[in-house]
């Protein structure tokens, strides 16, 4: 049963890990820097795992999630602007992801983008309403599994091992010095994106976690994300060994897929699609609950997808609105790949507010008795969250310089 | 709140700022890569249609996407006024993205024939230059 959780876990994490963000920056990076910015996927991936840990933990203990600790830790008018700046880059990435579905259903059925736009919207809002919180992780998680084509389509286009491997440490091979941090802040922000913790956390009290589910909460946390970074590597590898020697700079979804389709022809493109639209189906969701979660926890409403909407009207009204917001955004017109770098950046500006309060607490033996952070967590926690303000304090400067990585 | 509020406002500002302008020869260096990644694009797909199999739906959405990229390089780089001394340049930039446009055109209208893949394969790789 336990084995039976955490790949429930596993699942949910490799879903909402590799959003549109993530399939962005990656293949990105890797056409434009080859492997040179692995290296910043494992700072990601272990910045995430240190994290969700953390407010896993909080959430089993102490039954609070991130923006309940958020409020309670840095008071009302600091907590508004985190709420406020949350908020925002959670709705750009609701719309960037909900276009990026609309934008996978028409590559495969070839029906009119704004039609297909209406159609996600209210097909993500039927599985919002009517699937229990386990059978969402379950469809999405295991729609989300198809993505592992990429890892087989890297190993199929032979990339070079020893660059590859070379990719691992941090280097600089390139003029273009200010596009490379400039990939490097958006890779950290996109495996860092605070919804991914907004999301994790409340699900943990979705799921009723307890002080005996911590072994739980590791597992998924380590295991959960390292799988979501193994696809990050995998995109980038692609990146770097496709379209990088082809001179092609992968800007939509489509490209992204070609990635696969080269190397395994159809059937590889037909998986492609597939995982691509339930793991962005999935962040789909992700953005979508944390969104309600985030309000519902700030101002102390009722929330859950384990009561019924009637239960916790706030929160679902909430989720509601969110939902036609984002629609109104993606009607527009906007390109939800270009939304995505946007949302990508604007939420390296919002990581320290997010992280800070979640550090703080998990060393409060008030909230957490005997289950504050060890020496280990405390100087990852501590390190991440310099990196983090670093990053967050050159993310606007790189966007702007760099013309939003267009050189 | 302040923060937030400059949030916005370096968003709106950022948003604003994208696209028209005068062109200059960063500018045109930026867009001439960007085009040349189009037909390269153009010239995979053309040869995966041609070579192997493809999703019929994909490979028109595809190359209808690729040829709306392309096709507003070409009216960007005909009509924006540029800084002297480029201006021969950006125009002929601007008539390859529309070189390119048609190509994409002629694979999106019939995305199944392998035949006509295979004969604007080569047509792709010439106009990107690609390797």
């Amino acid at each position: 049963m336990k084995i039976f959780q955490v790949a429930l876990g596993i699942l949910a994490a490799i879903g909402g890990f590799v959003d549109i963000g993530d399939l962005v920056f990656n293949s990105a990076a890797g056409a434009t820097f080859g492997y040179q910015l692995l290296w910043v996927v494992v700072i990601g991936v272990i910045g995430i795992i240190v994290y969700s840990e953390m407010c896993g933990r909080i959430a089993a203990i102490s039954k609070k999630a991130v923006f309940d600790v958020v409020r309670e830790r840095v008071g009302f008018k600091a907590g508004l602007v985190t709420l406020i700046a949350a908020q925002v880059v959670n709705l750009m990435t609701l719309a960037a992801e909900v276009g990026g579905v609309a934008i996978c259903l028409r590559l495969l059925s070839g029906l009119p983008y704004r039609w297909l736009i209406l159609v996600a919207v209210f097909g993500l809002g039927a599985v919002v309403w009517i699937t229990s919180f386990d059978w969402i992780e379950r469809i999405f998680g295991y729609g989300g599994l198809c993505m592992l084509v990429f890892a087989v389509a890297a190993i199929k286009l032979k990339p070079d091992w020893g660059a590859v491997a070379h990719g691992f440490v941090p280097h600089l091979e390139t003029k273009d010095t200010l596009l490379y941090f400039y990939f490097a802040v958006g890779l950290l922000g996109a495996a860092m994106t605070p919804y991914e913790v907004y999301f994790y956390s409340s699900g943990g009290i979705e799921e009723e976690w307890t002080e005996k589910d911590l072994g739980l909460n590791r597992a998924n946390a380590i295991i959960g994300y390292g799988l979501g970074g193994f696809l990050s590597f995998a995109l980038m590898i692609v990146g770097g060994a496709l379209f990088l020697p082809h001179g092609i700079g992968p800007e939509t979804l489509g490209s992204i897929s070609l990635g696969a389709q080269v190397p395994l022809g159809e059937i590889g493109l037909l998986l492609a699609l597939i995982g691509i639209l339930f793991a962005v189906g999935g962040a789909s969701i992700d953005t979508l609950f944390s969104g309600a979660y985030n309000f519902a926890q700030f101002f102390g409403w009722e929330w859950g997808r384990y009561r019924s909407p009637a239960g916790a009207p706030r929160f679902t009204l909430g989720w509601m609105v969110l939902l036609v917001l984002a629609l109104g955004i993606v009607m527009t017109g906007v390109d939800p790949v270009q939304l995505t770098e946007y949302a990508v950046i604007f939420s390296v500006v919002a990581l320290p507010l997010t992280y800070l309060p979640i550090l703080l607490v998990a060393n409060d033996r008030a909230y957490m008795g005997r289950y504050v952070n060890g020496r280990l967590a405390n100087v990852l926690g501590g390190i991440y969250l310099v990196v983090i303000l670093a990053v967050s304090l050159s993310a606007i400067p790189l966007m702007l310089l760099t013309n939003v990585g267009q050189g | 709140m302040r923060q937030a509020l400059l949030l916005f406002t370096l968003l709106a500002f950022v948003l604003a700022g994208c696209n028209g302008g005068t062109v200059d020869q960063h500018a045109l260096d930026n867009d001439s890569e960007s085009i040349d990644s189009l037909a390269c694009e153009g010239a995979l797909l053309a040869g995966e249609i041609a070579n192997t199999a493809s999703l019929t739906n994909f490979s028109r959405v595809h190359a209808g996407e690729l040829y709306t990229r392309a096709a507003n390089f070409e009216d960007a780089l005909s009509t924006r006024p540029t800084t002297p001394g480029i201006e021969k340049a950006v125009r002929a930039e601007a008539k390859k993205a529309g070189r390119i446009a048609a190509l994409f055109d002629q694979l999106a209208a019939d995305p199944s024939n392998p035949a006509l893949a295979a004969k604007l394969e080569p047509q792709f790789t010439k106009q990107g230059g690609c390797t």
